[in-house]
Protein backbone atom coordinates (compact mmCIF):
# COMPACT_ATOMS: atom_id res chain seq x y z
CA UNK A 1 0.00 0.00 0.00
CA UNK A 2 1.07 3.64 -0.54
CA UNK A 3 3.86 4.55 1.81
CA UNK A 4 4.07 8.16 2.70
CA UNK A 5 7.28 9.77 2.07
CA UNK A 6 8.49 13.07 2.81
CA UNK A 7 7.12 15.77 1.91
CA UNK A 8 3.58 14.48 1.18
CA UNK A 9 4.50 12.41 -1.68
CA UNK A 10 3.02 8.83 -1.44
CA UNK A 11 4.45 6.04 -3.53
CA UNK A 12 2.98 3.16 -4.90
CA UNK A 13 5.08 0.18 -5.95
CA UNK A 14 3.54 -1.58 -9.54
CA UNK A 15 6.26 -4.00 -10.16
CA UNK A 16 8.18 -3.66 -13.67
CA UNK A 17 9.24 -0.08 -14.96
CA UNK A 18 6.42 -0.76 -17.83
CA UNK A 19 3.87 -1.04 -15.57
CA UNK A 20 5.24 1.77 -14.12
CA UNK A 21 5.09 3.80 -16.98
CA UNK A 22 1.71 3.02 -17.88
CA UNK A 23 0.36 3.62 -14.32
CA UNK A 24 2.10 7.51 -14.82
CA UNK A 25 0.77 7.74 -18.31
CA UNK A 26 -3.20 6.75 -16.66
CA UNK A 27 -2.92 8.87 -13.70
CA UNK A 28 -1.13 11.63 -16.23
CA UNK A 29 -5.01 11.64 -18.26
CA UNK A 30 -6.47 11.57 -14.86
CA UNK A 31 -4.77 15.32 -14.72
CA UNK A 32 -2.23 13.76 -11.54
CA UNK A 33 1.45 14.30 -11.88
CA UNK A 34 3.28 11.45 -11.25
CA UNK A 35 6.74 10.12 -11.73
CA UNK A 36 8.46 6.59 -12.01
CA UNK A 37 11.05 6.45 -9.35
CA UNK A 38 12.87 2.77 -8.28
CA UNK A 39 11.25 1.51 -5.26
CA UNK A 40 12.88 0.21 -1.75
CA UNK A 41 13.25 -3.38 -2.28
CA UNK A 42 13.16 -4.21 1.45
CA UNK A 43 9.66 -2.50 1.22
CA UNK A 44 8.20 -5.02 -1.50
CA UNK A 45 10.35 -8.22 0.19
CA UNK A 46 10.85 -9.72 -3.27
CA UNK A 47 13.22 -7.39 -4.93
CA UNK A 48 13.71 -4.89 -7.19
CA UNK A 49 10.73 -3.18 -8.66
CA UNK A 50 9.18 0.35 -9.66
CA UNK A 51 6.83 2.40 -8.29
CA UNK A 52 4.55 6.20 -9.22
CA UNK A 53 5.35 8.72 -6.77
CA UNK A 54 2.26 11.54 -6.25
CA UNK A 55 0.48 13.78 -4.08
CA UNK A 56 -0.64 12.05 -0.82
CA UNK A 57 -3.61 14.78 -1.55
CA UNK A 58 -4.94 12.74 -5.04
CA UNK A 59 -4.66 9.17 -3.00
CA UNK A 60 -8.01 8.52 -3.41
CA UNK A 61 -8.08 9.41 -6.91
CA UNK A 62 -5.34 7.33 -7.91
CA UNK A 63 -6.76 4.11 -6.51
CA UNK A 64 -9.76 4.77 -9.02
CA UNK A 65 -7.46 5.40 -11.59
CA UNK A 66 -5.23 2.56 -11.47
CA UNK A 67 -8.10 0.45 -10.28
CA UNK A 68 -10.24 1.19 -13.77
CA UNK A 69 -6.92 0.55 -15.83
CA UNK A 70 -6.33 -2.97 -14.63
CA UNK A 71 -3.03 -1.90 -13.10
CA UNK A 72 -2.16 -3.57 -9.68
CA UNK A 73 0.31 -2.69 -6.55
CA UNK A 74 3.19 -4.96 -6.81
CA UNK A 75 2.50 -7.86 -4.82
CA UNK A 76 -0.76 -8.66 -6.07
CA UNK A 77 -3.39 -7.02 -3.84
CA UNK A 78 -6.05 -4.87 -5.10
CA UNK A 79 -5.69 -1.21 -5.26
CA UNK B 1 22.54 0.33 -57.31
CA UNK B 2 19.19 -0.45 -57.36
CA UNK B 3 17.85 -1.56 -54.49
CA UNK B 4 15.39 -4.09 -55.02
CA UNK B 5 15.53 -6.69 -51.68
CA UNK B 6 13.03 -5.09 -49.40
CA UNK B 7 11.62 -8.25 -48.24
CA UNK B 8 14.99 -8.92 -47.33
CA UNK B 9 15.62 -6.21 -45.64
CA UNK B 10 14.62 -1.97 -46.84
CA UNK B 11 16.77 0.39 -47.50
CA UNK B 12 17.42 3.29 -47.38
CA UNK B 13 16.26 3.48 -43.74
CA UNK B 14 14.47 6.87 -43.71
CA UNK B 15 16.53 9.89 -42.13
CA UNK B 16 14.37 9.92 -38.62
CA UNK B 17 15.15 6.36 -38.21
CA UNK B 18 18.83 7.09 -38.51
CA UNK B 19 18.50 10.07 -36.38
CA UNK B 20 16.90 8.16 -33.97
CA UNK B 21 19.31 5.78 -33.41
CA UNK B 22 22.61 7.85 -33.44
CA UNK B 23 20.62 10.18 -31.01
CA UNK B 24 20.00 7.40 -29.33
CA UNK B 25 23.71 6.14 -29.54
CA UNK B 26 25.07 9.39 -28.37
CA UNK B 27 22.85 10.97 -25.69
CA UNK B 28 20.54 7.34 -23.68
CA UNK B 29 22.68 6.93 -20.78
CA UNK B 30 21.97 3.84 -18.54
CA UNK B 31 19.68 0.39 -19.25
CA UNK B 32 16.10 0.81 -18.92
CA UNK B 33 14.13 -0.93 -16.51
CA UNK B 34 17.43 -1.36 -14.27
CA UNK B 35 18.41 1.85 -12.94
CA UNK B 36 16.67 4.54 -10.92
CA UNK B 37 18.76 7.86 -11.96
CA UNK B 38 17.40 9.80 -14.07
CA UNK B 39 18.90 8.69 -17.39
CA UNK B 40 17.78 5.10 -16.77
CA UNK B 41 14.07 6.04 -16.45
CA UNK B 42 14.64 8.53 -19.69
CA UNK B 43 15.95 5.27 -21.23
CA UNK B 44 12.62 3.28 -19.97
CA UNK B 45 10.40 6.42 -20.86
CA UNK B 46 11.91 5.64 -24.92
CA UNK B 47 11.04 2.39 -24.49
CA UNK B 48 7.46 2.83 -23.58
CA UNK B 49 6.81 5.40 -25.86
CA UNK B 50 7.66 3.18 -28.57
CA UNK B 51 5.54 -0.02 -26.81
CA UNK B 52 2.58 2.50 -27.08
CA UNK B 53 3.19 3.36 -30.43
CA UNK B 54 3.33 0.09 -31.57
CA UNK B 55 0.06 -0.99 -29.78
CA UNK B 56 -1.32 1.69 -31.19
CA UNK B 57 -0.78 0.51 -34.55
CA UNK B 58 -1.04 -3.05 -34.11
CA UNK B 59 -4.16 -2.81 -32.15
CA UNK B 60 -2.38 -4.33 -28.84
CA UNK B 61 -4.82 -3.69 -25.87
CA UNK B 62 -1.77 -1.62 -23.81
CA UNK B 63 1.63 -0.49 -24.31
CA UNK B 64 2.78 -3.87 -22.04
CA UNK B 65 1.09 -6.37 -24.80
CA UNK B 66 4.26 -5.03 -26.79
CA UNK B 67 6.78 -7.28 -26.58
CA UNK B 68 10.57 -6.16 -28.08
CA UNK B 69 12.85 -9.08 -29.48
CA UNK B 70 15.58 -9.95 -31.60
CA UNK B 71 13.19 -10.00 -34.89
CA UNK B 72 10.32 -11.58 -35.84
CA UNK B 73 11.88 -15.04 -36.10
CA UNK B 74 12.85 -14.91 -32.07
CA UNK B 75 8.81 -13.45 -31.96
CA UNK B 76 7.64 -16.70 -33.82
CA UNK B 77 9.99 -19.00 -32.08
CA UNK B 78 8.48 -17.30 -29.07
CA UNK B 79 5.07 -17.64 -29.67
CA UNK B 80 5.44 -20.80 -30.99
CA UNK B 81 7.42 -22.48 -29.00
CA UNK B 82 5.79 -20.86 -25.67
CA UNK B 83 2.40 -22.28 -26.37
CA UNK B 84 2.76 -25.89 -27.08
CA UNK B 85 2.81 -28.80 -25.17
CA UNK B 86 3.61 -32.39 -25.68
CA UNK B 87 0.83 -34.22 -27.19
CA UNK B 88 0.00 -30.86 -29.32
CA UNK B 89 -1.09 -30.56 -32.61
CA UNK B 90 -0.58 -27.98 -35.11
CA UNK B 91 -1.25 -26.13 -38.20
CA UNK B 92 1.03 -24.30 -40.64
CA UNK B 93 0.50 -23.58 -44.46
CA UNK B 94 2.27 -24.84 -47.19
CA UNK B 95 3.52 -20.80 -47.55
CA UNK B 96 5.40 -20.51 -44.62
CA UNK B 97 9.04 -19.54 -44.09
CA UNK B 98 11.21 -21.39 -42.26
CA UNK B 99 10.89 -19.08 -39.47
CA UNK B 100 7.74 -20.69 -38.69
CA UNK B 101 8.44 -24.32 -40.21
CA UNK B 102 12.07 -24.97 -38.39
CA UNK B 103 10.76 -24.89 -35.24
CA UNK B 104 7.60 -26.47 -35.27
CA UNK B 105 9.40 -29.38 -37.46
CA UNK B 106 12.37 -29.44 -34.81
CA UNK B 107 9.05 -29.85 -32.23
CA UNK B 108 8.00 -32.55 -34.14
CA UNK B 109 11.31 -34.37 -34.54
CA UNK B 110 11.78 -34.27 -30.81
CA UNK B 111 8.52 -36.13 -30.86
CA UNK B 112 6.86 -33.25 -28.58
CA UNK B 113 4.47 -32.02 -31.08
CA UNK B 114 2.36 -33.48 -34.35
CA UNK B 115 1.95 -30.99 -37.10
CA UNK B 116 -0.44 -30.98 -40.20
CA UNK B 117 0.17 -28.70 -43.29
CA UNK B 118 -2.52 -26.93 -44.97
CA UNK B 119 -2.61 -26.18 -47.98
CA UNK B 120 -3.25 -22.69 -49.73
CA UNK B 121 -3.40 -23.01 -53.02
CA UNK B 122 -1.05 -20.30 -54.00
CA UNK B 123 -0.93 -21.74 -57.70
CA UNK B 124 -4.09 -22.26 -58.31
CA UNK B 125 -5.68 -19.24 -59.73
CA UNK B 126 -9.07 -20.47 -58.89
CA UNK B 127 -8.33 -20.64 -55.08
CA UNK B 128 -10.86 -19.13 -52.64
CA UNK B 129 -10.51 -17.98 -49.31
CA UNK B 130 -13.23 -20.51 -48.61
CA UNK B 131 -11.08 -23.42 -49.88
CA UNK B 132 -8.47 -22.71 -47.96
CA UNK B 133 -10.73 -22.40 -44.56
CA UNK B 134 -12.38 -25.69 -45.61
CA UNK B 135 -9.04 -27.19 -46.01
CA UNK B 136 -8.06 -26.28 -42.46
CA UNK B 137 -11.23 -27.10 -41.23
CA UNK B 138 -10.76 -30.63 -42.37
CA UNK B 139 -7.39 -30.92 -40.62
CA UNK B 140 -8.42 -29.82 -36.90
CA UNK B 141 -7.83 -32.69 -34.72
CA UNK B 142 -9.00 -32.36 -30.94
CA UNK B 143 -5.76 -32.15 -29.55
CA UNK B 144 -4.81 -28.74 -32.44
CA UNK B 145 -4.07 -26.27 -30.06
CA UNK B 146 -2.08 -24.15 -32.27
CA UNK B 147 -2.50 -22.26 -36.21
CA UNK B 148 0.49 -20.19 -37.42
CA UNK B 149 0.74 -18.93 -40.74
CA UNK B 150 1.60 -16.02 -42.61
CA UNK B 151 0.00 -13.29 -43.78
CA UNK B 152 1.86 -12.31 -47.28
CA UNK B 153 4.19 -14.83 -48.63
CA UNK B 154 7.68 -14.03 -48.98
CA UNK B 155 7.98 -15.40 -52.41
CA UNK B 156 4.93 -13.95 -53.86
CA UNK B 157 2.21 -11.87 -53.46
CA UNK B 158 0.11 -14.16 -52.06
CA UNK B 159 -2.02 -12.69 -48.56
CA UNK B 160 -3.74 -15.49 -46.81
CA UNK B 161 -6.93 -14.63 -45.70
CA UNK B 162 -5.91 -13.90 -42.10
CA UNK B 163 -8.87 -12.23 -40.20
CA UNK B 164 -11.03 -15.46 -41.49
CA UNK B 165 -9.02 -18.06 -39.77
CA UNK B 166 -8.15 -16.34 -36.75
CA UNK B 167 -11.92 -16.29 -36.96
CA UNK B 168 -11.95 -19.89 -37.67
CA UNK B 169 -9.36 -21.00 -34.41
CA UNK B 170 -11.55 -18.81 -32.37
CA UNK B 171 -14.59 -21.06 -32.73
CA UNK B 172 -12.38 -24.17 -32.46
CA UNK B 173 -10.35 -22.42 -29.49
CA UNK B 174 -7.25 -22.94 -31.44
CA UNK B 175 -4.72 -20.21 -30.64
CA UNK B 176 -3.61 -18.36 -33.48
CA UNK B 177 -0.12 -17.05 -34.43
CA UNK B 178 0.38 -14.44 -37.44
CA UNK B 179 3.85 -14.36 -38.74
CA UNK B 180 3.47 -10.50 -40.28
CA UNK B 181 7.07 -10.32 -41.27
CA UNK B 182 6.09 -9.37 -44.76
CA UNK B 183 3.03 -7.50 -44.63
CA UNK B 184 3.74 -5.01 -41.38
CA UNK B 185 4.36 -1.70 -43.12
CA UNK B 186 2.70 -2.97 -46.41
CA UNK B 187 -0.75 -3.81 -45.11
CA UNK B 188 -3.03 -3.24 -42.09
CA UNK B 189 -2.17 -5.40 -39.04
CA UNK B 190 -4.71 -5.44 -36.27
CA UNK B 191 -4.11 -7.93 -33.74
CA UNK B 192 -8.24 -7.79 -33.22
CA UNK B 193 -9.18 -7.64 -36.51
CA UNK B 194 -7.25 -10.83 -37.26
CA UNK B 195 -8.26 -12.69 -33.99
CA UNK B 196 -5.13 -13.41 -33.63
CA UNK B 197 -3.29 -14.41 -30.15
CA UNK B 198 0.04 -12.93 -31.31
CA UNK B 199 1.50 -11.28 -34.33
CA UNK B 200 4.97 -11.27 -34.93
CA UNK B 201 6.81 -8.38 -36.88
CA UNK B 202 10.26 -7.47 -37.64
CA UNK B 203 11.16 -3.85 -37.30
CA UNK B 204 13.61 -3.40 -40.33
CA UNK B 205 11.46 -4.87 -43.21
CA UNK B 206 8.69 -3.07 -43.86
CA UNK B 207 8.43 -0.89 -40.90
CA UNK B 208 11.87 0.39 -42.27
CA UNK B 209 13.39 0.42 -38.45
CA UNK B 210 16.82 -0.64 -37.89
CA UNK B 211 17.77 -4.14 -37.88
CA UNK B 212 18.04 -5.83 -34.15
CA UNK B 213 14.93 -5.29 -32.59
CA UNK B 214 11.11 -6.91 -33.61
CA UNK B 215 8.16 -7.33 -31.80
CA UNK B 216 5.63 -9.94 -30.58
CA UNK B 217 2.27 -8.20 -30.03
CA UNK B 218 0.22 -10.48 -27.55
CA UNK B 219 -3.26 -10.74 -27.16
CA UNK B 220 -4.34 -9.72 -23.63
CA UNK B 221 -5.12 -12.84 -22.32
CA UNK B 222 -2.28 -15.00 -24.05
CA UNK B 223 0.15 -15.85 -21.39
CA UNK B 224 3.42 -17.86 -23.06
CA UNK B 225 6.12 -20.34 -21.55
CA UNK B 226 9.31 -17.28 -21.42
CA UNK B 227 12.17 -18.80 -23.60
CA UNK B 228 14.82 -16.62 -22.40
CA UNK B 229 15.49 -16.61 -18.33
CA UNK B 230 17.45 -13.82 -16.97
CA UNK B 231 17.38 -10.30 -15.75
CA UNK B 232 14.55 -7.99 -15.56
CA UNK B 233 14.58 -5.77 -13.63
CA UNK B 234 11.99 -6.69 -11.38
CA UNK B 235 10.99 -9.25 -8.44
CA UNK B 236 15.25 -10.25 -8.32
CA UNK B 237 14.71 -11.99 -5.38
CA UNK B 238 12.08 -14.38 -7.13
CA UNK B 239 13.72 -17.04 -8.80
CA UNK B 240 10.98 -17.40 -11.70
CA UNK B 241 10.64 -14.65 -14.65
CA UNK B 242 7.84 -12.26 -13.79
CA UNK B 243 4.08 -13.02 -14.70
CA UNK B 244 3.28 -9.85 -16.19
CA UNK B 245 4.62 -8.65 -19.64
CA UNK B 246 6.34 -7.74 -21.57
CA UNK B 247 9.12 -7.99 -18.85
CA UNK B 248 8.14 -11.93 -18.72
CA UNK B 249 9.03 -12.51 -21.86
CA UNK B 250 12.30 -9.81 -21.95
CA UNK B 251 15.22 -11.17 -20.20
CA UNK B 252 18.21 -9.23 -20.29
CA UNK B 253 19.02 -5.75 -22.02
CA UNK B 254 17.18 -4.71 -24.78
CA UNK B 255 18.34 -2.70 -27.98
CA UNK B 256 17.75 0.54 -27.05
CA UNK B 257 19.32 2.28 -29.75
CA UNK B 258 17.53 -0.18 -32.35
CA UNK B 259 14.05 0.61 -30.26
CA UNK B 260 14.82 4.33 -30.75
CA UNK B 261 15.18 3.94 -34.48
CA UNK B 262 11.83 1.76 -34.83
CA UNK B 263 9.89 4.11 -32.28
CA UNK B 264 11.14 6.66 -35.73
CA UNK B 265 9.65 4.06 -38.34
CA UNK B 266 6.73 3.18 -36.37
CA UNK B 267 5.90 6.91 -36.11
CA UNK B 268 6.37 7.16 -39.92
CA UNK B 269 3.82 4.41 -40.59
CA UNK B 270 1.30 5.50 -38.76
CA UNK B 271 1.16 8.21 -41.39
CA UNK B 272 1.09 5.64 -44.07
CA UNK B 273 -1.60 4.93 -46.05
CA UNK B 274 -1.50 1.49 -46.41
CA UNK B 275 -4.10 1.73 -49.55
CA UNK B 276 -1.72 3.97 -51.37
CA UNK B 277 1.15 1.61 -50.42
CA UNK B 278 -1.16 -1.17 -51.70
CA UNK B 279 -1.52 0.58 -54.75
CA UNK B 280 1.28 1.30 -55.52
CA UNK B 281 3.02 -1.94 -55.36
CA UNK B 282 0.57 -3.27 -57.37
CA UNK B 283 1.29 -1.03 -60.05
CA UNK B 284 5.22 -2.12 -59.88
CA UNK B 285 4.45 -5.75 -60.10
CA UNK B 286 2.26 -5.24 -62.71
CA UNK B 287 4.64 -3.25 -64.76
CA UNK B 288 7.03 -5.51 -64.11
CA UNK B 289 5.23 -9.07 -64.69
CA UNK B 290 4.21 -7.68 -67.80
CA UNK B 291 7.97 -7.23 -69.13
CA UNK B 292 9.15 -10.19 -67.71
CA UNK B 293 6.46 -12.28 -69.26
CA UNK B 294 7.53 -10.59 -72.66
CA UNK B 295 10.72 -12.31 -72.57
CA UNK B 296 10.79 -15.72 -73.63
CA UNK B 297 11.44 -18.92 -71.26
CA UNK B 298 10.44 -16.17 -67.81
CA UNK B 299 8.23 -17.71 -65.62
CA UNK B 300 6.59 -15.56 -62.77
CA UNK B 301 5.42 -17.46 -59.64
CA UNK B 302 2.05 -17.34 -58.64
CA UNK B 303 0.79 -14.77 -60.98
CA UNK B 304 -2.61 -14.06 -60.18
CA UNK B 305 -1.42 -11.82 -57.06
CA UNK B 306 0.45 -8.48 -57.01
CA UNK B 307 2.28 -6.67 -54.74
CA UNK B 308 5.43 -6.06 -53.15
CA UNK B 309 6.89 -9.55 -54.13
CA UNK B 310 7.89 -10.96 -56.99
CA UNK B 311 9.67 -14.03 -57.91
CA UNK B 312 10.45 -15.47 -61.26
CA UNK B 313 12.97 -18.09 -63.26
CA UNK B 314 14.17 -18.48 -66.47
CA UNK B 315 14.67 -21.68 -68.40
CA UNK B 316 18.15 -20.42 -69.70
CA UNK B 317 19.85 -19.80 -66.49
CA UNK B 318 20.10 -20.70 -62.75
CA UNK B 319 18.57 -18.27 -60.33
CA UNK B 320 22.00 -17.77 -58.75
CA UNK B 321 24.14 -16.95 -61.52
CA UNK B 322 21.02 -14.61 -62.76
CA UNK B 323 21.34 -12.56 -59.77
CA UNK B 324 24.89 -12.49 -59.56
CA UNK B 325 24.96 -11.23 -63.37
CA UNK B 326 22.25 -8.64 -62.28
CA UNK B 327 24.70 -7.20 -59.44
CA UNK B 328 26.94 -6.69 -61.80
CA UNK B 329 24.75 -4.15 -63.14
CA UNK B 330 23.50 -2.97 -60.47
CA UNK B 331 20.65 -5.00 -59.34
CA UNK B 332 20.43 -6.39 -55.87
CA UNK B 333 17.74 -8.80 -55.91
CA UNK B 334 17.74 -12.66 -54.02
CA UNK B 335 18.00 -15.60 -55.74
CA UNK B 336 16.73 -19.35 -54.16
CA UNK B 337 14.72 -20.62 -52.09
CA UNK B 338 13.81 -17.68 -50.12
CA UNK B 339 14.50 -19.45 -46.30
CA UNK B 340 11.10 -21.07 -47.20
CA UNK B 341 11.24 -24.33 -48.98
CA UNK B 342 7.18 -25.21 -48.52
CA UNK B 343 6.60 -22.04 -50.41
CA UNK B 344 8.60 -22.77 -53.52
CA UNK B 345 7.40 -26.37 -53.51
CA UNK B 346 4.02 -25.36 -53.09
CA UNK B 347 4.85 -22.83 -56.01
CA UNK B 348 6.59 -24.91 -58.41
CA UNK B 349 9.16 -23.45 -58.70
CA UNK B 350 12.43 -25.34 -60.29
CA UNK B 351 15.65 -26.89 -58.94
CA UNK B 352 17.69 -23.77 -58.64
CA UNK B 353 15.12 -21.61 -57.19
CA UNK B 354 13.60 -18.16 -58.57
CA UNK B 355 15.18 -14.45 -58.24
CA UNK B 356 12.73 -12.15 -56.10
CA UNK B 357 11.63 -8.88 -57.14
CA UNK B 358 10.57 -6.80 -53.65
CA UNK B 359 9.83 -3.75 -53.53
CA UNK B 360 9.96 -0.52 -50.80
CA UNK B 361 9.04 2.61 -49.84
CA UNK B 362 11.37 4.16 -52.70
CA UNK B 363 11.27 1.91 -55.34
CA UNK B 364 10.13 3.51 -58.48
CA UNK B 365 8.80 2.79 -61.88
CA UNK B 366 11.64 3.61 -63.54
CA UNK B 367 13.68 0.94 -61.15
CA UNK B 368 11.26 -1.86 -62.99
CA UNK B 369 12.23 -0.31 -66.27
CA UNK B 370 15.70 -0.72 -65.93
CA UNK B 371 15.67 -3.87 -64.10
CA UNK B 372 13.86 -5.49 -67.54
CA UNK B 373 16.36 -4.15 -69.56
CA UNK B 374 19.19 -5.44 -67.56
CA UNK B 375 17.30 -8.85 -67.65
CA UNK B 376 16.98 -8.86 -71.56
CA UNK B 377 20.77 -7.52 -71.95
CA UNK B 378 21.38 -10.52 -69.55
CA UNK B 379 19.33 -12.98 -71.18
CA UNK B 380 20.66 -12.27 -74.98
CA UNK B 381 24.55 -12.41 -74.22
CA UNK B 382 23.80 -16.26 -73.02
Amino acid sequence: MPNPTNGGTCLLPVGTVTRAMHAKEVLAHGGIAAIVVRNDPAATGSGCAYAVSYACGREREVRRLLRAAGIRPYGGKRI
Amino acid sequence: MIYLDHAATSFPKPPEVVAGVCNCLQSCAGNAGRGGYRSSIQAAELLYDCRAAAAKLFGAASPEQVIFTAGATAAINQAVRGSLRPGDHVLISDLEHNAVYRPVWKLAKEGKITYTVFPTFANDPSATAEKILQGIAERIRPNTKLLVCTHASNVCSAVLPVAKIGALCRRYGIRFVVDAAQSAGHLPVDLGALSANAVCIPGHKGLCGPQGVGLLILEQNTVLEPLLQGGSGVGSLDPEMPGDPPERYEAGTLPLPAIAGLHQALKLAEKRSFAAVRLREKRLWEALAGDLRAIPGVSVAAPQFSGAVLSFWSDRIGSEPLAAALDERGFCVRAGFHCAALAHKTLGTPRGGAVRVSFGEGSRREDVRLFANALREILLEL
